[in-house]
């Protein structure tokens, strides 16, 4: 999934703080599920963010609705017909959702609500780490299902750097070594042979080097 | 007379562009610029034009400085990161090489390694702005240098840039300043007319714009500049001269010495020369253009 994680509320208010009307708009995928910015996250912040302004003495009505997505044009149509009440979007859904709103409702200003972090798992609850940059040419075959480029820090695509120590990364703050779990699942699997192949020089036009990425299937389009 | 204090004095500055070879052999880096000694001011390397891997420029400057030429450095964002880039100008500056160029770089699809990834962790703007503090003794991260390099700093401006475009060029030319920089190196220019009108527009800013004089091959490369490369037009009156002359390499540089002419007639601080592969005809350039 997306994994994103809330901004700070101060960073909120200063986007909001001149509207009368604002719309919180939450998503109910990935941003569910990392808890960042799903119903309930919507609710929250919109009652903290109401609490602030009555302090402050100001009158800014803010209304809550949560979709199914807010990276397909199906669901982002259920708000066309109130879009127009708003002068002010915030979406919590990740920076895919903010944009494709911002490009449908075009007159509408639409204000990130959440950081967008990676593409990752949900080690624990409270606990999201990075399993993929999308590099778009996925290599985990050669590395024993463990992903270099996301999660070795230097992405090394030929075995670990030398500066791992117990099985943890140079750059410190409990990060595994990302090698070390490829050597030891290689060894698991006993197909150490394919570490000891030199990794071909790896093709960054497929990834986000190359620019914007689109795929186009021909067989599904309508 | 330094190329610094060539253009603050109000001088024409001739500046020659001298690519270092795909290779490591510059006999004919030197060869090149042996044939144009006394005649230009600086010669200005670029940093892997259009994302073809070549010798880099520090390595041009600092071969071409060590025989007694003065050169302009070319920084590009888009293959070194923030570290790397004020390694590079450091080291440059303690060669002396004096002037630096900041340039964002053509992106890598033009080149010829597809798969490699940019970098562009910085961007021009910010750069010049590195640089300015570099001079002012300190790094991207605010520590203090042992040594601050001295540079005199410029940029590039987009002389096909039209209606709007040019608005937010000249924008940008106005932010360059602010940053630092003192002169810019416009893309080729063929129409003297409308660079003449551009040079008052841009009088103002206070930055000197170096025209370039790019060294045309053919009518044919020149139709397909015209058709294809974005900001670059060539008039066709000089398309057809190139076409009817007898001798088209003649015409061709004949072509080039008159631009050169022009723009100092015209009161341009100075040109740039650039002969992309036809550096040996750089002398009867020059001989065409009286310099
Ligand atoms: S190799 Fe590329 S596609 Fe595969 S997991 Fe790693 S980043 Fe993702
Ligand atoms: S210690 Fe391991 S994960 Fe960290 S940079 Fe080195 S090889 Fe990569």
């Amino acid at each position: 999934m997306i994994v994103a994680d809330r901004k700070p509320i101060e960073e909120i208010i200063e986007y909001i703080k001149d509207r009368d009307k604002v719309l919180i708009v939450g998503c109910n995928e990935c941003v569910t599920v990392c808890e960042a910015g799903g119903k309930k996250e919507v609710g929250v912040l919109a009652s903290a963010l109401r609490m602030y302004f009555m302090n402050q003495g100001k009158e800014i009505k803010i209304d809550e609705v949560t979709l199914e997505r807010q990276c397909d044009h199906e669901y982002l149509e259920e708000i066309r017909n109130i879009v127009d009440q708003y002068q002010a979007i915030v979406s919590l859904a990740c920076g895919v959702g903010v944009q494709f709103m911002s490009e449908k409702y075009f007159k509408t200003q639409v204000y990130p609500g959440v950081n967008t972090c990676f593409m990752g798992v949900t080690e624990e609850r409270g606990v999201w780490s990075e399993r993929c940059q999308g590099c778009g040419q996925c290599i985990l075959a050669t590395t024993g299902g463990i992903c270099p480029v996301s999660r070795c820090a230097k992405r090394l695509l030929n075995g670990p750097c030398g500066g791992s120590s117990k099985g943890m990364c140079e750059i410190g703050g409990e990060v595994p070594c990302a090698w070390q779990i490829i050597i030891d699942k290689l060894t698991a699997l006993g197909r150490l042979d394919d570490y000891e192949k030199l990794a071909p020089l790896k093709d960054w036009s497929k990834e986000r080097a190359g620019g914007p990425r689109k795929v186009v299937r021909e067989d599904v389009r309508q | 007379m330094p190329l610094k204090e060539k253009i603050e004095a109000g001088g024409f500055a001739v500046l020659a562009e001298l690519e270092p070879p795909k290779g490591a052999d510059f006999h004919s880096l030197l060869a090149n610029a042996d044939l144009v000694k006394g005649r230009v001011d600086a010669f200005m390397v670029p940093e892997m034009a259009n994302s073809v891997v070549k010798a880099s420029s520090l390595g041009g400057c600092a071969f071409l400085q060590n025989r007694g030429f003065e050169t302009v450095l070319q920084v590009c964002c888009r293959d070194r990161n923030r570290l790397a880039l004020q390694a590079d100008i450091l080291a440059a500056g303690a060669i002396g090489i004096k002037t630096v160029m900041v340039v964002q770089g053509d992106d890598i699809t033009f080149g010829d390694h597809h798969q490699a990834r940019a970098v562009n962790d910085v961007t021009l703007m910010q750069l010049l702005e590195a640089i300015a503090g570099l001079k002012n003794g300190k790094d991207m991260a605010g520590i203090e240098l042992k040594g601050a390099p001295d540079f005199f700093v410029g940029s590039t401006f987009n002389a096909g840039a039209a209606g709007g475009a040019l608005d937010l060029e000249i924008e940008e030319l106005k932010k360059k300043k602010g940053l630092g920089a003192a002169f810019v190196v416009t893309t080729p220019v063929f129409d003297t007319d409308i660079f003449e009108k551009l040079l008052v527009k841009l009088k103002p800013v206070g930055v000197s714009v170096i025209p370039t004089v790019l060294l045309l091959k053919s009518a044919g490369m020149a139709r397909y500049i015209d058709r294809n490369v974005k900001n670059i037009f060539i008039p066709s009156q000089l398309i057809e001269s190139i076409q009817k002359a007898p001798d088209k390499p003649v015409e061709c540089v004949s072509i080039a010495g008159k631009l050169i002419s022009r723009f100092k007639e015209m009161g341009a601080p100075g040109v740039l020369v650039s002969t992309i592969g036809w550096e040996e005809k750089l002398p009867q350039v020059l001989d065409e253009a009286r310099l």
